[in-house]
This record gives structure tokens, sequence and C-alpha cells, in this order.
């Protein structure tokens, strides 16, 4: 008898061995399925996951440098990295190289972290968030996934971008620019109806970074991110617009009225001064947040064809300061800007993500290309005018109006990102009809290519033909 | 998984429900087991009547008795270190005298093939290594992992500096992995333990891997080194997945089982070893003495006090390591047991080794008590318990990036120049290329102690449910915990040099780990015994749980002389955490038949774990095994047995399960993202399945045995990280995929080619070798994760077709640059170098007994393999730019030729050391007699030396030296490491 009940005990030992729990939770780290309802606390921790990112994107050698580089603003010479020269103004960029493969997976990242949130808004609790508030989230993070899109496609321009779904691991097709624009466009309607949802009195139930809500504007009030969204949105339907490929001039209205609506309404000319500086900013910290603004980097120097470019009048001259000689690979340069050199002071200092002076030159653009010269001109010396005694010369033409919009736009948003790059591509400058080449073996280039890793992951080689 | 358990039932029902005993007449047989020669009466000697259950075990005297079952029988005696013994008793007969041969050759060895099941290692399909206690400890070692190097074939076991506290690795059968565990598993007594290498925080001050967090290149000490080597009965390697199956996901690298002493019937016995000691810097770089001013100023240094310098001609490393330290280890342990069942192992040790450099040392403290009982017939209990205390201060080595390592500021500083400490308690600075170090102060300055405090301790019950003449069935559990809470702290003063260069002068590094590994498991055993066969039955379950967590808090900016780091100015901490459960069902048919001829086993593990993907779901590890004896033989031949066996084990997914959380900081406000490392639900072990086929032959009446092995193992289900499309938002995904083929072979000869009344000489060659390849790849070619210092001086690379150990490097150049003396980095050529393990490794033990006098030695050859030498980059230089060798033409010329493309710093690396040396005199009774007032029974005196000499092609100080310490592959980085050291002791071991 006594064995059957060391049998039937070993037995049952042996099922509660079974029925233990085999799961453990990982406890090292959080974990995205962790989040099994959003709350405020989370959503602030998230929050900040996809402006740190977007920021982290953002403050890269491929945007903020590459894209000078090749708009002959600035130059990089480093004898221990020859590819800031070599496959820019000396060569086509390599897909495998940073030149080639940066500014790419580190927006998709942020778009997906972006994306996250707004799943995980299904799981918020009424007790928590208001429908305004959940308008008010989904607003915002679809406009941060917008702006990460733009991102991308400004920098790959006829090459294309692929779009992420709900699905985070679809390899989507890569769509071809008009494409990309038109679901960003339509990213940002919606998010735009979401904040009129939310109402332009509600504020987001999370805390922004101080660069949201420290220059000039608070962007936590849903009013101010219309004007964002609208902002962005006027950006986006400018360059559909004025597409090369497939321009659509019926959007130069609507641009028009969207970059209008950014401003806060305020008619042609009337934004200027200190005013312009408004907007949203990317903030640096090496100590704290351990990221610094990259510009202040001694193997920075200015292209000096850009001093040519500069009236000595022009307030703005002083973002060009002298240096010792930087020579190599065929380029030298005595000059560089002040807040490049490295300084404590220039790895701190903020870099605007989208600033009214930016949007008011935009929307000069936009009436130039609708052939408003007047409100053109105007949009045009509220900036001149804040940096210069005379007024510009009023213009004429659609090319001449682009000459001096371009003369503005380079130097207020000198390396600011790729803004100029973007400009010259759109308006087909960039060739040696307008530029003398920098080297001999100058391509031109105009974009960067599909990363290395991209291809590897698509089973290709080369960038393929973009799909429509 | 279903039939498997089907099986697993089926042989426990059928075990369970076998003819029960019958009764018969009974034969009572009594005798006395002695020892050939010698007559010296044997306790402990397994006693049986062959074909049946019964049996017993002599008593201190020898003697026995039994109740056999009526008529004529066959008693089989066997007992370990002794060659086992049959004798036919009529059934008339009932006293018999056994005599049992000492068995030199270790012919005879119970090994391991199951939870709680062993066969006579006469019978084992595998080539299980075993090593016996005495032979481990022959000459003093630091940790057990030295004490096994050049003992076990198949088995590569390299410590990773010349450090004191051990540092070391061992790799069974070659590479198993890529990126999961690639250490072997520790089990003692039946208690899974841990064998992690905890970062101590030395990147705090040598930022060796960039920031200041603890990382792989800390000059970590693996954990296993915390076992006492003397407490050891023996250690069995089961060296591959044919073996180690019933380890299930664990068991891919091989096992190491380790047996402690137990107490044993017989007069209690007191043993009593005092070992006295030192060690000497083994091997020195040749740097260069500087003879003239003339010729400092030539090298591009300031000659200014040249002539004013009593000594020209500094030898830096004999003034920093030339510390002779005074080691010592004092062991004691009681042996024995009581009439009233219980038996006892007590031993306790105190050991000290001093490093080469005053201030590094290694103290170990350890008491361990093992108690078995003996409840009446059928209950037996025993409880094993180690409490053990280390604490190691290892200096500063190895890769660094602040100038703080020794060799830096070496390859840096002429030699007439004095580095030591002033009369006045300062230190000189402001020497050499180097400005800001003075590594004199640093070893005088800089703490790091490491300190942990382990408690191994497990339990284990056997009750004997059935007991018959034919049958027995055993119920047996086993428990048991290892825990250990492992304090380290790295100090570095304000004062030091070093730390005036930073912001904040003064770092503390405070790291805290606590790890328990937890295990508990119950098994049925059957035994069925007749005169056809033997038949052993079982099937049980294990659970174990580890549990992890390490906190590191490095504060910078401290007061000299505080050692708290929340007095420090800026703090910053990282922490560590992991837990892991998992459940394993087992069941094994062991059939004996054909006169103990045949021996056939099968068996499966199925195991689910909390790292798997589904932890719901059981993963199944299945084993077959057949051996057989010949029973036609060759005159001079006495035993040949062909074995084959086949397993399949696995290895844990240790990462990529989840998608994480990243955390990032805006504007000082941490958030999260998902991670760009995708999460795997479906990830699981990766499978490990070995064939694995020999001899065993034993010839010229036991003096001879020649063992040979051949394998064949594949790895298949690696955990790869493959890369996905950057656009989904992440930027890899772990897989399961690829596959690695080893082969292999494995020869062991033993031989006592001498044997008389006075002498006798036992002689153990072995001989091991294997390659692996990468036959499968589904994702892109890649270097691993393991740390390496890029191609252009060498590392590990993974791409089909290409061996596993492969040494990828620059060398070659498309086109030098215009002055034809450096090559541009888009031209230079990535090439395979060659193999970075040895083509094979040799190992060749003697031993030497003349009367008292016993001489042996142990002598490890290491052929081919390759390392990197980074250590002759920090002192290879352009004429008059101040290179510190002796021979500035060839460390010029390298230098150039490195620039040129050249693969200048891959080195071959075999080596022949003579690992062990001991001569010992045992002496006469007589003499103790007198010596010790008759209290002491024998003694003995040893002097014994390791890592006594090396003979290598290798420049640097030792071909076997890792910079990153433990790692699947790429573990041959040179960079200015601890220098290897010889180590002497003079023991006196007594017993009472």
């Amino acid at each position: 008898m006594k064995r059957y009940l060391f049998i039937a005990l070993a037995a049952g030992v042996a099922v509660a061995a079974c029925k233990d729990n085999p799961t453990a939770a990982p406890i090292d780290a959080p974990t995205t399925a962790a989040i099994k309802t959003l709350t405020p606390a989370s959503l602030q921790q998230l929050a900040i996951g996809v402006t740190a990112q977007d920021r982290a994107a953002y403050a890269s050698t491929a945007v903020l440098t590459l894209p000078e580089i090749l708009a002959r603003d600035v130059y990089r010479i480093d004898q221990s990295e020859p590819r800031y020269v070599g496959e820019t103004l000396g060569g086509q960029a390599d897909p495998g190289s940073f030149a080639g493969g940066g500014g790419f997976a580190a927006f998709y990242t942020a778009a997906r972290a972006a994306n996250n949130i707004l799943l995980l808004l299904k799981t918020a609790s009424p007790k928590d968030f208001s429908a305004q508030d959940v308008a008010a989230i989904r607003g915002f993070f679809r406009t941060m996934k917008a702006l990460d899109y733009y991102r991308v496609i400004e920098l790959r321009d006829t090459v294309g971008a692929p779009l992420q779904t709900d699905n985070d691991l679809e390899i989507t097709p890569i769509y071809c620019k008009p494409h990309v624009l038109t679901y960003i466009a339509a990213l940002l309607d919606s998010a735009n109806a979401d904040f009129a949802t939310a109402g332009a009195a509600a504020v987001l139930p999370f805390n922004l970074p101080g660069g949201f809500t420290s220059f000039g504007r608070d962007y936590g009030i849903v009013g101010n991110l219309i004007r964002f969204n609208r902002g962005l949105k006027g950006k986006v339907d400018f360059y559909r617009a004025i597409d090369r490929t497939a321009p659509q001039p019926a959007l130069l209205t609507t641009a028009i009225a969207e970059l209008t609506q950014a401003l806060g309404g305020a008619a042609p000319g009337a934004v200027s001064g200190a005013a312009l500086a408004t907007g949203i900013y990317y903030r640096f910290d090496p100590v704290v947040d351990k990221i610094s603004n990259l510009r202040s980097d001694s193997k920075i120097a200015a292209n000096p064809k850009l001093a040519d470019s500069i009236p000595t009048t022009d307030a703005r001259r002083s973002k060009l300061v002298s240096r010792s000689t930087l020579s190599g690979q065929g380029l030298s340069s005595n000059l560089t800007f002040s807040f490049a050199v490295p300084t404590s002071a220039n790895q701190n200092l903020p870099i605007p993500l989208l600033k009214d002076e930016e949007l008011v030159l935009l929307r000069a653009q936009a009436y130039i290309e609708a052939n408003q010269f007047a409100n053109a001109l105007l949009d045009i010396n509220a900036v001149h005018q804040t940096y210069n005694a005379t007024p510009v010369v009023p213009f004429a033409t659609v090319a001449a109006g682009r000459s001096a919009v371009l003369f503005e736009k380079r130097l207020s948003l000198l390396f600011e990102g790729p803004q100029r790059l973007v400009d010259l591509r759109a308006y087909g400058l960039l060739n040696a009809a307008h530029f003398a080449a920098e080297l001999p073996s100058d391509p031109y280039n105009t974009a960067f290519p599909i990363p290395r890793a991209e291809l590897n992951a698509r089973n290709l080689t080369v960038n393929p033909v973009c799909t429509p | 998984m279903r039939k498997y358990r089907v099986l697993a039932l089926a042989l426990l029902a059928g075990a369970l429900f076998s003819s029960e005993a019958y009764a018969q007449q009974q034969h009572r047989i009594a005798g006395k087991v002695t020892a050939t020669g010698s007559g010296e009466a044997l306790a402990n000697v397994a006693v049986t009547v062959v074909g049946t259950t019964i049996g017993t075990y002599t008593a201190e005297d020898g003697s026995f008795q039994l109740l056999a079952p009526a008529g004529d029988q066959t008693l089989l005696a066997r007992r370990v270190g002794f060659k086992r013994s049959t004798i036919r008793v009529a059934s008339t007969q009932d006293q018999v005298a056994i005599a049992l041969e000492r068995d030199v050759l270790q012919l005879e060895e119970q090994v391991v093939t199951g939870t709680a099941t062993t066969v006579s290692s006469v019978n084992a399909a595998n080539a299980v290594a075993v090593v016996s206690g005495e032979k481990l400890n022959r000459v003093p070692a630091q940790t057990v992992d030295n004490a096994l190097q050049g003992k076990v074939s198949g088995a590569i076991i390299t410590q990773n500096s010349g450090a004191p506290g051990g540092g070391t690795q061992i790799q069974v059968r070659g590479v198993s992995t890529i990126n999961a565990s690639f250490s072997p598993l520790y089990v003692v007594d039946g208690v899974i333990i841990d064998n992690s290498s905890i970062p101590n925080g030395l990147n705090a001050i040598t930022s060796a891997a960039g920031g200041t967090s603890p990382s792989s290149q800390d000059q970590t000490v693996n954990r296993a080194s915390d076992i006492n080597p003397n407490d050891i009965e023996s250690i069995q390697v089961l060296k591959g997945p044919s073996a180690s199956s019933i380890y299930g996901s664990r068991g891919t690298n091989g096992v190491i089982l380790i047996t402690t002493k137990r107490g044993r019937a017989g007069k209690t016995s007191l043993d009593v070893a005092q070992r006295f000691g030192t060690a000497s810097i083994a091997n020195k770089l040749k740097l260069r003495c500087f003879k003239t001013g003339t010729e400092v100023d030539d090298a591009g240094f300031d000659s200014t006090g040249f002539g004013a310098a009593t000594n020209k001609c500094h030898d830096y490393q004999q003034e920093l390591y030339g510390e002779n330290p005074f080691n010592y280890q004092t062991i004691g342990s009681l042996r024995g047991a009581t009439q009233s069942g219980t038996n006892f192992f007590i031993s306790g040790l105190v050991q000290h080794d001093g490093g080469l450099v005053h201030n590094d040392n290694y103290n170990k403290q350890s008491l361990r008590v093992n108690v078995g009982q003996q409840f009446g017939s059928r209950l037996n209990l025993r409880a094993n318990s180690e409490l053990i205390h280390s604490l190691t201060e290892r200096g500063v080595s190895g890769n660094d990036n602040t100038g703080i390592n020794p060799y830096t500021t070496f390859s840096a500083t002429p030699s007439f120049l004095e580095l030591r400490r002033r009369p006045d308690g300062s230190f000189p600075i402001g020497v050499g290329a180097v400005q800001g170090n003075n590594p004199f102060q640093v070893a005088e300055q800089v703490k790091t102690p490491e300190n942990v405090y382990r408690l191994l301790g497990s339990a284990t019950g056997t009750y004997n449910i059935i007991v018959a003449d034919r049958q027995t069935l055993d119920l047996i559990a086993v428990g048991g915990v290892d825990s250990y809470g492992d304090n380290s702290k790295i100090i570095a003063p304000a004062t030091l040099f070093i730390e005036q260069a930073n912001a904040l002068p003064g770092t503390i590094v405070n790291s805290q780990g606590n790890i328990v590994n937890a295990n508990v498991g119950t098994s049925l055993n059957h035994r069925y015994t007749t005169s056809a066969f033997q038949a052993t039955t079982s099937a049980g379950f294990g659970q174990n749980r580890r549990q992890v967590d390490v906190l590191a808090t490095t504060g910078h900016g401290v007061f000299p002389g505080v050692t708290n780091v929340a007095a420090s100015t800026q703090v910053v901490s990282t922490e560590q955490q992991d837990l892991v459960k998992s459940l394993s069902l087992f069941a094994q048919e062991e059939f004996l038949t054909l006169s103990e001829r045949l021996l056939l086993t099968a068996g499966v593990n199925s195991e689910r774990t909390s790292n798997n993907g589904d932890p719901k779901k059981f993963y199944s590890y299945p084993k077959f095994s057949a051996s057989y004896r010949l029973p036609w033989l060759p005159p001079v031949t006495d035993e040949l047995k062909l074995r084959l066996a086949y397993g399949r084990a696995g290895n844990q997914p240790t990462q990529g399960k989840f998608t994480f959380l990243t955390s990032l900081i805006e504007e000082g406000v941490t958030g999260y993202r998902p991670s760009t490392v995708r999460g795997a639900t479906k990830i699981q072990p990766e499978q490990a399945t070995e064939t694995e086929g020999g001899f065993d032959l034993t010839m010229f009446g036991g003096r001879g045995r020649l063992s040979a092995t051949q394998f064949r193992k594949q790895i298949d289900k690696l955990l790869l990280q493959a890369t996905v499309a950057p656009s989904t938002g992440f930027n890899s995904l772990f897989i399961n995929g690829g596959q690695i083929v080893t082969h292999g072979t494995e020869v062991e000869l033993a031989l006592t080619p001498v044997q008389t009344g006075l002498v006798q000489w036992n002689s153990t060659t072995t001989y091991s070798s294997n390659k692996g390849k990468v036959t499968q790849l589904p994702v892109a070619p890649f270097i691993p994760q393991s740390g390496s210092f890029g191609s252009r001086f060498g590392n590990a690379f993974v791409q089909q077709g290409q061996l596993i150990t492969v040494l990828q490097a620059v060398n070659g150049c498309t086109a030098l640059n215009s002055t034809g003396t450096r090559c541009p980095a888009a031209n230079r050529v990535l090439k395979f170098i060659g193999n970075s393990a040895p083509d094979y490794q040799m190992g060749f033990n003697n031993d030497v007994n003349i009367g008292p006098i016993r001489f042996s030695s142990l002598v490890d050859w290491r052929k081919g393999g390759l390392g990197i030498n980074l250590t002759n980059n920090y002192f290879d230089s352009d004429p008059g730019s101040g290179s510190m060798l002796a021979d500035t033409a060839v460390s010029a010329a390298r230098i150039r030729e490195f620039r040129k493309g050249r693969a200048v710093y891959v080195e071959k690396s075999g080596f022949v050391k003579i690992r062990e040396v001991t001569i010992g005199y045992e002496l006469p009774t007589d003499l103790t007699g007198r010596l010790f007032a008759g209290r002491v029974g024998t003694a003995r005196i040893d002097l014994s030396g390791r890592n006594l000499k090396t003979w290598t092609r290798y420049s640097g100080l030792d071909p076997e030296v890792s910079n990153f310490g433990n790692q699947a592959l790429g573990r041959f980085q040179d960079v200015t490491p601890y220098p290897p050291s010889r180590l002497y002791y003079l023991t006196v071991n007594t017993t009472f």
C-alpha cells in the first residue's frame, strides 16, 4: 500500500510541476506588449519617445549636413572620412554608407512609434481620456507621422519611399513621390479633422518638450497644433503643386490658404521681425539627453561661394565667420558658420523644426507660382527687411520671384535642413547650367538612394522603379 | 511530442506492473574483499549477485554478507579505483575471498546516463571524460577550470589573462552557437549552478568599450571559479548532445558534472593539507633599453634627465609585475560515518593567491558539509552544502581608451625615466607620450575588490519502494539551490593622475549582483534483473528557475577617501534583470543483456522554458545508444567495446523574444519608443544533434587502454539576427535558421609501461581535433556581436561555406596611395586569414611512482590556431617615432606593412605548455610515527608547479589571452593583458 502511496505522491508532484505557470514576464525593460491600456502616464512616456526619436532622426548628418553639401552651402572635409565629399560633390552616394543609407530608418522608427500610440488609443479608457483628448492625441501623432514620412521623401525625391501599415512587419512597395505626398496630405487632413473634433481651445493631455512650447507659441494647445499641421500641409501642397513630373497647379491656392492659416491668418507681409522666429525647435543637451547639435564640428566649413552671395549689409551675414583653412579632396575654405564653431554653447543650440520665417517664405513661393507677385513681395520683404535696411526690388516674372525668394530662404534657413536642396531641385536649378561644378566629377546629386539594408530585405541590388 | 509522452508512460507502466518478486530458498554468503598485492581490506565495495538486484557494501574491514538465491551464484565486486571482479560461488560454499586489482588507468567508472541513472564505463556508449579529484588536485589551482586544463580531450580550456582569480572559458567539441549561451552547463551534486561572468564596472575608468557602463571588457571572472576543487570526488564531462540530451535545452555546450566527496564507512579520517607557494611573471615583452641621450632624442622623446638618471634601463614590467607573492592554501577535511547510518564529509579551505602586482590577489574561504543518513532499510537522505566567500582584486589590465593600462604607459616611456613611487609618497608624472598616467600609482591607489558570498545546497532523498530479488523501484527526489551575491567596487580616487583629466575627478562603481538558480526534480527508477538481461527504466520531471539582478551604480566626482557612491557629484545606474523558468519531463530505458555485453539505451527529455517564444510548448530531445563488448578477441586484448550514440540537445533562445521599449531622454524627461529589434514570438531553442561512435580497447592485462571517438555534431535553428526592411520601423529580428556542422576526433591512450613492486609508470596521452563549418546561413554574412576591433586587425566572421572559427582581416590593397605608404580605406581587401581554432590539441600526462617518491607531469600542446596581437600595435611606430620594442626594425616594418593593408597583427597562436609538474615524497610511517607521536597515518610532501614553461611562436605575452573574456566566437583578441604567471607550491599532506 505504501509503495502506491509514494507513486501517487510522485505523480501528484509531477502534475503540480506541469501546472506551474511557464511564462516569465520580462522584468528587465518594458515591452510593447506589456502596455495593455494607454494611461496618462504611459502616454506621456510614449509621446516623449516619439518626439525624441524624431529629434534624433533629424539631428543627423544625413538630414542636416549632406543635403546642405548638395545645395552648395556646406563642406565637410575630413581626411579620415572622405565620403562627405566623395559621395556628395565628388560622386554618387553609396546606399550602404552613412551617406546613402542615412535619413531613412530612424524616421520610420519614429513613424512606427507614433503609430504604436495611435493603435494603443483604442485601449484608452474614457475615465482617463475624454473624446476631445483622444482626438487631440490622434491629431498630434498623425501629424508627427506625416512629418516623418515627409522627411524621408524630401531626401529621396523621385526615388520614392515605402509607407507603413498597421502590420508592423509588412514591407510595402516603394511608392513614387506623388503617391507619398498625396498620402501625407491625406494624413495631415485627417489629423486636422481630429484637431477640429478636439477643439482649438483644447490642450494635449501630455506635456510636450520645451522645444514645442518655449519658442513664442505653445503647441500643447490644439489651436496652435492646427497651425503646425496646416503649415506642414501647405508645404506639402506647394511642392505637389509645382512637382516637375506631376504638377498640380490647382493646389497653389490650397497651399496659400493653408499657409495663411498656419500664420494665424496674417496678411501678406504682416509677419516680420522677431515674430519670424516663432515655431517649433529641436533642443539639444549633450550631458543630460546625450545628443548635441552636430553642426558644431571642426570639420565643417562654409562653401566659399556663399560669402559672395551675402551682402555685408545683411544682418544674416553674421552667420558666416572665418576659420583656419580647411582643405582636402579638391575643396578648400577658410569660412565656417558661427554656429559650427565647436563650442559648448553651439552644441546646445536649438534647430528649428518649423518656424514662421519658413512659412512666410513658403507662402511667398506659392504666391510667385500663382503670379501674385505683389503678395509675394510683401512676404519676401517682411523677411528681407528684418535683416536689411532696403527692401527687395519688385519683380515681374516667376523666375525673378524665385530668385528673390531663394536668396531669402537660403540665408534665413541656412544649415537648418534640406529646404534649399528641395527648392533647387523643385525649380530645376541643380545642374551645371546654374552652378559651376564643385569638383570635376560633380554629379549634381539631387537625392539619396534607397539604403542597402532596405534593398537587401527586398532582394534588390539597385533602386527599383517606384510604384505610382 | 505526444509520441514521446506515450513512450514515457508505456515505459513507466511496464516497470510498475512487471512481475513481483518471487519467493525462493536463500543461500547465505559471507566474505571479505581485499586489494591485490597489499592485501589491504577494502571498504565500500559493492558486492552484487549477478542476475539479481541483491547486493551489499563491504564494511570497514572489507567483510560482507548477503542472502543470495539458492544454487550456484556469481558475485560481482566493484569499487571506484579498482577493476571489477567476478567470482563463482558454489551452492555449498558460504565463504569467499575476493581480491580487487587497482584500476590505475581508470578502466572502470560509473558514468552518468540519466538524471538518476549511471552505468559502468565498461558498458558506456559515450566517451564521457572522467577526472578524479586526485588527478584534479595534483597541482594546486586557483579554480576548477584551471585544474581541468589539459585533462579533458575535446575541451579547449583557456584562461583569459594572468590576473589572479580565474576568468576561464571551457569550450567542448567546438563552437556550438553564435548568439546563445556558449558555456557548458555546470552541475554540482545534481544542482545546476551559475557560471555567469558579471562585469565589475572597470570600463568606468578604462573606457575600453566607450562610455562608462559595465562591459565585456571588464576582465571578468566566470563564477564556476568559486567551487573549491579540493572538495571534488570526480568530474564527468558529457561532451555533446549524444550524452547530454538529458539536460535538454541547456545541454548543447556539454555538461560538467561535479560530484563532491561524501562520507564513507570506516574509520573517520582527518586530512589536512598545507600549501605554501609563490608566483612569478612567466613572460615579458622584450622592451627597449635606451643607452644614450641621443638615442632618446632620435626616437622622438625628450632626453632631459637622461644623464642624471641612475638607472637608464628600467625594466618596467619587472618593476610592476615583479611581485613574488606569498601564496597559501590550508585545507582540512573530516570524513567518516557512524554506526547509526550517518555519513559525513566536512571540509574547509582558506586560500590566498597574490598577483604579480602589489595589491592584486585572490582569496577564497569555503566550508562544506555533506551529510547522508540511512533511515531503516529503504530511505536514504543526503544533504550537501557549501558556503563560499571569495575576494578578488585583479587590478587594471586589458584594453583601455584612457591610458590607464600599464602597457599603454610602457609603450611610450623611454627606459631611463623612473616611474616608481618617490620617497615622499608622490609619483612621477609627465613622462613619455602618455602624459597623464602612472601605472605604479594606479596599482597602489585603484581598488578593484569583488566579493562573492555563495551558498550551494542540495538535498537528495531516495526511497526504495520495491526491493525484491529481481526488481527494485526507487523514488528519487533532488532539490537544490545556488545563490550568490557578487559585490564589486571600482575605486579610482581623485588623486589619480588619470582622474584629474576628468571634469569630475574621482570615480566609484558599485555593482551588486544577485543570482539564484534553483532546481527540483523527481524520478522513478525501476530495475528489473534476470539472468538474461537487466532493464532499467526511469521517468520523472525537473523544474529549474534562474533569477538574475545586477545593479551597477557609477559615480563621478568623489572626494578622495570616500567610497560611498551616493556621495558622488554625478551618479548613473544601470540594472539588468532576468527570470527564466523551465520544466522538463523525461523517460529512459536501459537494456543490458548478452552477459552484460550489449547495452541499449533509449530516452527522451521534453522541455519547455519561458525563454521560448511559446513558453507552453514542449521541445523534445531524444537519445539512442548502443554499446557491445566483443566476445572474441586477439591474444593481447582484454576487452574491445564498440559504441554508437545519437542524441539531441538544445540551447535556449536568450534574446529576441520581446519587442522592448527603448528609452530616450528629451530635455531631461525619459520617454520610450519600440525598439528597432522586433520581438520574435515564435523563437525557439537552437537544436543540436550529435552522432558519436568509437571503440574502447583494453590490452596487456589492463596495462593499456585505447579509446577513439568520432563525432558529428549538427546545430540547427541557430539564433540569428536577421535584417528586416528598415521601412518597417525595425532594423532586425531574431530568427531560427542556419546550420553549423562540426566533425571531430578524440583519442585517448593510457599505458602502464612499467609496473613492478617498486616502480609504476602510468602515461596518458589525449588527442582531439574538430572543425565546424557553417553549412547553411539564411541571413547575409556577418561579423558576430561578440567583441572585436574590426577587420583591420581581424575578427570572427560568419559566412556559409566557411569555418565557424574563421578569422577575417584586411590583408591586401588594390592600390596604395600616391606615396605608396598607405592603403586608402576603399582599397583594402578583406580576406579569410585562416582558422582561429587549433588544428588539434594533445595532452601528455605521466605519473611515475618509485616507492614513496611520485613524479607527475602534464604537458599541453595546441597545434595551430590564430591570435590577434594588438598589444604590438601599442608599441609599433616608425623609426624616430619611438617604438619601445627592443627590435625596433621589426616593429617599424610591421607598422609600415599594417598601413599598407597587411594583416600583420594576426599571429599563429599554437603552443606547448608544461601545465603541471609535481614531485612528491611520502614519508615512511616510522618517521611520521616519530614526528607526530603516532597521530598521523600518512604524510606526504609535494613540490609542484603550474604553467612553468611555454614554447610558442606567438610574440605576445600569452597566446591564450582574451581581451573580451568569454565569448562564443572571436576570443583571440590580445590587448595589453595581465601577464601570465608561473605558480610554485610546496604542499604537506597529512592524514590523521
